[in-house]
């Protein structure tokens, strides 16, 4: 019973980060329909700026490490944002009417020039966030020594979630990005401008995968320039298994993913780990083709 | 033309060795086959300038038996293709022995020209086991064979004292086949194998892994894999506050293990590896690389070309000791009566299928601080 619970911590702290990265392909697929391939890379983009502003320039060193880290997340979420916006506007935009298979090999190519660019920029060697940046904390839950900083990413990745949730249900803008989901068409009619809303959206995305690779690099220290290809798998996976476009569905996606994981390779096998998690995707998606939470399509009737 | 070159060679030693006026000899021609161009072209290099300049100090010192060594290099560009053309040129320019060469596919094109020449071969970056089981006569390697790094491992963990070991692989060829051979070895042991499986490789959160492996409680880990997934297992290790010492191989052997796991975590850890030159400890090796230093102002890259220097090292010693150094006589020295000669890399002898006799690979530590240290 110890070792179950054991791993189930160990599943939901994978889980969070993959639930963290799933948010942000779900937000543009539900405004777009357009899966946003180059998610993974932006998500280890946000992981190099972090480092470079923590540790090559010693932001930690100077204002202390919890002002910094606060600072650093703000700023990589800023700096993604941007370069999702300027990914949006080279990449996607001018590809806007010719179709959707377009727009995915575009994506698929901006996936590859994002890798290649992070590489000649940082080096090909990975990066690693030094091991005593925080200080290590143990909590205990359920009887269970777990480090605190899993439990702070597991919990930012809920309140990211509540976060976007309430943006899209409860405020102006998200009453805006709902209409150009449902129908960009009429909603132009409505007066919203969906080319501003599709630049907001571009932005909230891309912000969330960065700062997604800022708490991965704090939480797991090691960062290469080709991660982004298999977090980036795994968390449009979640996604996926959650229902692609909608909000809680990614998080439900991505936590149920690191728990299927870690208890596959735990009482199954381990070596056979992945393909143990994709069967269970495949095992899903014959059961409920639109995955777990499906998008609400009710209101396009 | 090539038997009449050796007929001319041997003759003339004949009629010169009473005399043993150096002078008047033909000298003992040895090729140098390296990658001095190509992808190991620091490699390459590197094992021709330790080369050239061991010879010149051989032959400064009167050479070998009286006799001067003439060093004739030639360019395998890293490459089969290549080091087929390079091995022809050396056999028709009349080198008794023949030094190299780093990679393993190339050293298997050239080996059966230079059998096919009667020319002895020292390979010295050429790990791969089949080499040395097509049971050539005058072939041999001063670098360990792939299997013998499993075989060190294991000697290093039975010399543990313990009882259980957990066994870690990433299901790249590499490291499965250590872990097999490991394993192998181990089974006959007193060392229970408790724990024997494969990470995915890439992975950042081994916690999983770790949390599986503690419940067999084994007194160590095993993990055969490369220095990035090592790194994390260490520092997740030791966020989980589990004591267990942990143990590589060579693939581990990289600064950026300690980057990866923090000093804390990365102290302690064992990893095997063949002594790199800068950790070479008896006086004559670091008086060579001292010399090395001043002529060429940085020391070896890498062990790889040291292995040049023992093969030369030995073809002296063996054409010292062997009245006409034809490469027959040569190698029968090499085979029969070379025992434990002191090399760069520690004591050197060869079995019948030529391969090097002792152990090249050595027990490191993570200190502390971080760096590494060779345990005595």
């Amino acid at each position: 019973m110890e070792f179950f619970i054991q791993q189930l911590i160990n599943g939901l702290a994978v889980g969070g980060i993959y639930a963290l990265i799933a948010l942000g392909y779900t937000m543009v697929y539900g405004v777009l329909k357009l899966i946003n391939f180059a998610h993974g890379e932006l998500f280890t983009l946000g992981a190099y700026l972090g480092f470079t502003l923590l540790v090559s320039w010693g932001l930690a060193g100077t204002v202390g490490v919890g002002p910094a880290i606060l600072i650093c997340m703000g700023l990589v979420m800023l700096l993604s944002a941007l370069a999702g916006h300027v990914l949006e506007r080279a990449a996607y935009r001018p590809l806007r009417k010719s179709g959707r298979l377009s727009a995915v090999v575009s994506a698929l190519g901006a996936s590859i020039f994002l890798q290649n660019a992070i590489m000649l920029i940082w080096g090909a060697k990975g990066l690693a966030y030094p091991a005593d940046l925080l200080p290590r904390v143990m909590i205990s839950i359920a009887g269970q020594p777990v480090p605190l900083i899993r439990v702070v990413v597991f919990v930012s990745s809920l309140l990211v979630m509540l976060g976007l949730y309430f943006l899209i249900n409860r405020t102006r803008i998200g009453m805006a990005i709902r209409a150009s989901a449902i129908d960009q068409g009429a909603a132009k009619l409505m007066g919203i401008d969906v080319r501003q809303v599709i630049a907001i959206v571009f932005m909230i995305g891309p912000a969330l995968g960065g700062l997604a690779g800022v708490m991965f690099g704090i939480c797991y220290g090691q960062i290469t320039f080709t991660m982004g290809q298999i977090y980036g798998l795994k968390a449009f996976t979640a996604a996926i298994i959650g229902g692609i476009g909608n909000i809680p569905g990614a998080m439900l996606g991505g936590i149920l993913l690191g728990v299927i994981e870690a208890l596959g390779a735990a009482y199954i096998s381990m070596s056979w780990k992945d393909a143990i998690t994709f069967f269970a995707l495949i095992l899903i998606l014959v059961i409920r083709p639109t995955g777990i939470l499906p998008e609400r399509v009710a209101e396009k009737l | 033309m090539k038997k009449l070159t050796l007929v001319a060679l041997i003759s003339s030693l004949l009629l010169t060795a009473p005399l043993a006026w150096a002078a008047d000899q033909a000298p003992l021609k040895i090729g140098v086959m390296a990658p001095v161009t190509g992808q190991w072209a620091s490699e390459g290099q590197d094992m021709v300038n330790i080369v050239k300049l061991l010879a010149d100090e051989v032959n400064k010192n009167g050479g070998a038996n009286g006799q001067q060594i003439a060093i004739e290099v030639a360019d395998d560009g890293g490459d089969p293709k290549t080091a087929a053309l390079a091995a022809q040129r050396l056999v028709s320019s009349g080198v008794t022995a023949v030094i190299g060469t780093y990679g393993s596919a190339v050293t298997e094109a050239s080996q059966d020209i230079y059998a096919d020449g009667e020319v002895l071969q020292i390979a010295t970056g050429s790990t791969a086991i089949r080499l040395t089981e097509k049971k050539l006569p005058l072939f041999f390697r001063t670098c360990p064979r792939d299997d013998d790094q499993g075989r060190v491992l294991a000697k290093h963990v039975q010399a543990m004292k313990i009882t259980k070991a957990a066994l870690l692989h990433d299901n790249s060829s590499y490291a499965k086949g250590l872990a097999e051979e490991v394993k192998t070895i181990l089974d006959g042991t007193g060392v229970q194998v408790v724990f024997y499986d494969a990470i995915t490789p890439g992975d950042r959160d081994y916690t999983t892994t770790l949390t599986t492996i503690k419940t067999k409680a084994p007194d160590i880990i095993i993990f055969t894999g490369y220095y990035p997934e090592a790194g994390m297992l260490l520092r997740q290790k030791k966020e989980m506050a589990w004591e267990v010492p942990l143990i590589g191989g060579d693939a581990t052997n990289n600064k950026s293990l300690v980057d990866i796991a923090g000093a804390e975590a990365a102290n302690g850890y064992y990893f095997i590896s063949p002594t790199g030159p800068s950790d070479l400890t008896d006086p004559m090796s670091q008086k060579f690389m001292a010399e090395y230093e001043k002529r060429f102002n940085t020391i070896p890259s890498s062990v790889w070309s040291v292995l040049a220097g023992d093969a030369f090292k030995v073809l002296v010693q063996a054409a010292s000791q062997t009245e006409k150094p034809t490469a027959q006589n040569l190698a029968a020295y090499l085979h029969q009566n070379l025992k434990d000669f002191t090399g760069f890399t520690g004591p050197i002898a060869f079995d019948q299928k030529g391969d090097r006799v002792g152990d090249v690979y050595r027990l490191y530590r993570v200190n502390p601080a971080g760096t590494f240290v060779l345990v005595p």
